[in-house]
Order: C-alpha cells, then sequence, then structure tokens
C-alpha cells in the first residue's frame, strides 16, 4: 500500500468518526453543525482516476446518510462536489494546476480557503434542497446553506492549519 | 456501433455522474414519502452501535436533567398511584398488573434525535427483539413525540412529530373536538391543529391531547397548549397553532407503547369500508 492511498484511507474513517461523534452533536445556537467530512472531497488528490473519486465521494455521502436519515442528499451533494471539483480547482489554482503537481493540503491558506467556500457552497446549497425538498422553503434552505456553511468554512480552514498548512515565513 | 461505443468512453464520467445521481435522488424522495421500503436508515446493527456508543458518551453531559426528569415523572406516578390506592381501598387490586393491560410500555434510550430537518428521525436502542413493531406509539414524560417506522433486530426509527408526513388525531382536552396534527417544518416548538369545525369551542391556553380515535396512542397523553388560532378556507375551519409540551430538542428518555387493541379494531375499521362499497 503506497502512502498516498493509506493516508486517503485514513483521512476517509478520521473524518467519518469525527463527523459522527464529534461534529453531529456540536449543535451551535441549537441546530448548527458543522459538516466536516466533505474535506475528504476537497482534498482529494488532483491526479486521480475520476471513477473511483466519484464512486468513493458517493459512498461517503451516502454513509453520512444513514447516520442522519437524510435519505441520499449527502450522496447527492457530495458527489456533485466531487464532479463540479476540477471547474473548482481550475479557478482557484489556475489553467495548469494538472501539470503543476498540486498538493491541496500544502497550498496557500487563501488559495485553500476559496476553493473550501465554493465547495462547501455548491455542497451545502443542494444538500439543504434535497433535505427540506421543498420549494416554498427555499429561504430556509439559504439560511442553513448560510449558517451551516459558515460552520464548516470555520472547521475546515481550522483543521487545514492543523494538519496541513505550513507558514513559510 | 463504433460510434455509441466512442460515446460511452467519451461521456464515461458524466455518465456515472448521472446514474449515481439518480439512486441519490431516489434515496431522498424515498425519505421524504410514508414508505416503509427505504433503504437508507440508522437502525442497521453497524449505524445503530455507532450511534448507541456516541449517545453513550454524551449522555454523561447531561445526567443531572436527565435524572431531575425522570425523578419529577417518579414523583407524579407516585402521586397518580396513591390516588388510585385510595380510591380502590378495599377492592380487589391484582387487575391493575394482569396480563391483560390494554397498553403495554417499553423504556427506551434515545440514541440520534433530529429537530433542524423537515424530515425528522429518531432512533430508539430497542427493536424487534423486545418486542417493537412498527406503528407503535412513542411518548415522553412531556407528551407524544412519533411512531415507530423501521425495526431492526436492535433498534427502532421513530417518525418524529416534526416531520411533513406525520397527522395525528388530536383533541381539545375536555370536550370532543377532534383535528389532525401536523407540522409545517419550521418551529421545532410549535404544531398545528388543522380541519377543527368552526363551531368548535377553542380558547386559548386549552390543552391538547392525543384523540380517542387514534389506534396508535392511548386517549389523553398531553400535547400542548393552543397558543393562537385563525379561520382559514373561507372560515369555515380552525387552524390551530399548538405550543408543544415536550421540548424536542432535548429528549434523553422514551417509552414506546403497544396497543392491545390495534389489531381488533383495524379489522372493524376494514369491515366498515367493506360495507360502504
Amino acid at each position: 500500500m503506497n502512502s498516498t492511498l493509506l493516508n486517503n484511507v485514513v483521512r476517509f474513517i478520521a473524518l467519518l468518526l469525527l463527523q459522527v461523534f464529534v461534529m453531529d452533536e456540536v449543535n451551535f445556537m441549537g441546530y448548527i453543525s458543522p459538516l466536516v467530512y466533505l474535506l475528504f472531497i476537497v482534498l482529494y488528490p488532483v491526479d486521480n482516476n475520476r471513477w473511483s473519486f466519484l464512486i468513493l465521494s458517493f459512498l461517503l455521502g451516502l454513509i453520512v446518510d444513514t447516520f442522519q436519515d437524510t435519505g441520499g442528499a449527502h450522496a447527492a451533494a457530495s458527489l456533485t462536489l466531487a464532479f463540479v471539483r476540477p471547474v473548482l480547482l481550475k479557478l482557484v489554482y489556475g489553467e495548469g494546476y494538472l501539470t503543476k503537481n498540486l498538493k491541496i493540503l500544502k497550498s496557500p491558506l487563501d488559495r485553500f480557503s476559496l476553493l473550501l467556500v465554493l465547495g462547501v457552497l455548491i455542497h451545502h446549497l443542494i444538500l439543504y434542497l434535497l433535505i427540506y425538498f421543498n420549494i416554498s422553503q427555499v429561504l430556509q434552505v439559504l439560511q442553513m446553506t448560510l449558517f451551516i456553511g459558515l460552520s464548516s468554512i470555520f472547521m475546515g480552514v481550522v483543521l487545514f492549519v492543523l494538519f496541513g498548512w505550513r507558514n513559510k515565513s | 456501433m463504433q460510434q455509441i461505443i466512442n460515446f460511452l468512453i467519451k461521456y464515461r464520467n458524466l455518465l456515472l455522474y448521472l446514474s449515481l445521481l439518480l439512486i441519490a435522488l431516489v434515496f431522498t424522495v424515498q425519505s421524504h414519502s410514508y414508505h416503509r421500503n427505504s433503504f437508507v436508515h440508522s437502525t442497521g446493527n453497524i449505524t445503530g452501535s455507532f450511534l448507541s456508543s456516541r449517545s453513550g458518551i454524551y449522555d454523561y453531559l447531561n445526567l443531572k436533567e436527565e435524572n431531575d426528569k425522570l425523578r419529577k415523572e417518579n414523583a407524579m406516578l407516585r402521586m397518580k398511584a396513591l390516588v388510585t390506592a385510595d380510591t380502590l381501598l378495599g377492592d380487589e387490586t391484582t387487575f391493575l398488573f394482569s396480563e391483560d393491560v390494554p397498553y403495554r410500555v417499553f423504556p427506551s434510550r434515545v440514541i440520534k434525535n433530529d429537530y433542524s430537518k423537515r424530515d425528522n428521525f429518531i432512533t430508539l436502542d430497542i427493536g424487534i427483539d423486545q418486542g417493537i413493531e412498527p406503528d407503535m406509539g412513542v411518548v415522553t414524560t412531556n407528551g407524544i413525540l412519533g411512531i415507530i417506522d423501521i425495526s431492526s433486530n436492535r433498534f427502532s426509527r421513530v417518525i418524529s412529530i416534526l416531520n411533513s408526513e406525520i397527522s395525528l388525531n388530536a383533541q381539545i382536552k375536555g370536550s370532543n373536538v377532534i383535528g389532525s396534527l401536523t407540522w409545517d417544518g419550521n418551529d421545532p416548538y410549535m404544531m398545528s391543529l388543522v380541519d377543527v369545525p368552526r363551531l368548535a369551542k377553542v380558547t386559548k391556553g386549552d390543552t391538547i391531547v392525543t384523540g380517542r380515535q387514534s389506534t396508535t396512542f392511548p386517549p389523553d397523553i398531553l400535547i400542548g397548549t393552543i397558543r393562537d388560532a385563525q379561520l382559514v378556507e373561507n372560515g369555515s375551519r380552525y387552524k390551530i397553532d399548538v405550543a408543544l409540551f415536550n421540548d424536542m430538542t432535548d429528549i434523553g428518555t422514551a417509552y414506546v407503547i403497544k396497543s392491545r387493541d390495534v389489531k381488533p379494531l383495524q379489522i372493524i375499521d376494514t369491515l366498515t369500508t367493506n360495507v360502504n362499497e
């Protein structure tokens, strides 16, 4: 087993456990529980096999769905995030990100934060649209996306600073 | 043929994405409908034991509040028992605990609770092995909680009253005015009692309890108080805002109620529909 694969297996399990055992119980202000498992999708190696990436993201979402009884909402949101990630990477790191041997976990904080904000926005919007599943409650969907999105971004940046990014000063 | 294969190869990622998305959407639609055939639920053995060990950890954080609640309930029940004992003075009392009680109560621990979604579910740590079946009612000290939805051997999922699919028979305490209790998906402390006739006497502050027509719940289980009422549908019916007694955001212990008379009542109900036809 090479180290990239091992890293990703550990990350998959660790983020899932962190999500289920810690983050789902935060309930800040009654309903704000950050979603950190999507960091797996954001941080997945750039030079990947698209198929396994899509399937893994789908499974990750589906596992979270079984814990939260949300049907397939997390799965759909995660899958879509994985599908559009190349577009986001192009936006954030420029056209030639594939040739530059990009490691997202080692990239500058501002670039990563931008990627995370875009990713969380797409993921949460789809997630809460499917959880509410009612077009008349679109305001609540936007409210949940905003507040829970902010908490997810905050936790994501905290984890990034703790485990990845090194200040080059 | 070659072109079809080329097409498939060219768009294989998109096709995979679309097919997986379709699966996820089917699961999502299933989770929003009142059906028992959903694949993705939290009562599986692995999910259940994870959730159970999680609540094993977090339960310690509010042991004190939970103990207080149970102590209060004990005191209440003790008072009721004393009243019963007093009125039954001299009579034979063995019937109180005979086998054939109309309602059997199973205590259980809540290992997962949701209240911020539109369709909320609760997971309990008892299941088929303990005698739990779908359609049984679930209550807490302060009022109703929901209806059993799916049971596995060791865990059960409850459709919370905070679920857009739920509609329960309820009535105003002390009268025979009935209505359906529903949730509009906004406030976990409020529900609505709809389809209440215009001529019914509705007073602010009146208590709402479960109705006698319910086969799931015993009658007179507390639900909440009337906060407000408006006439809807051209003034023909009331829509009553009910403030719940139960704090749905803070639930540790729940009781599942098994009614002795469900099956006979259901048979009677089907008989009448057949006659009408």
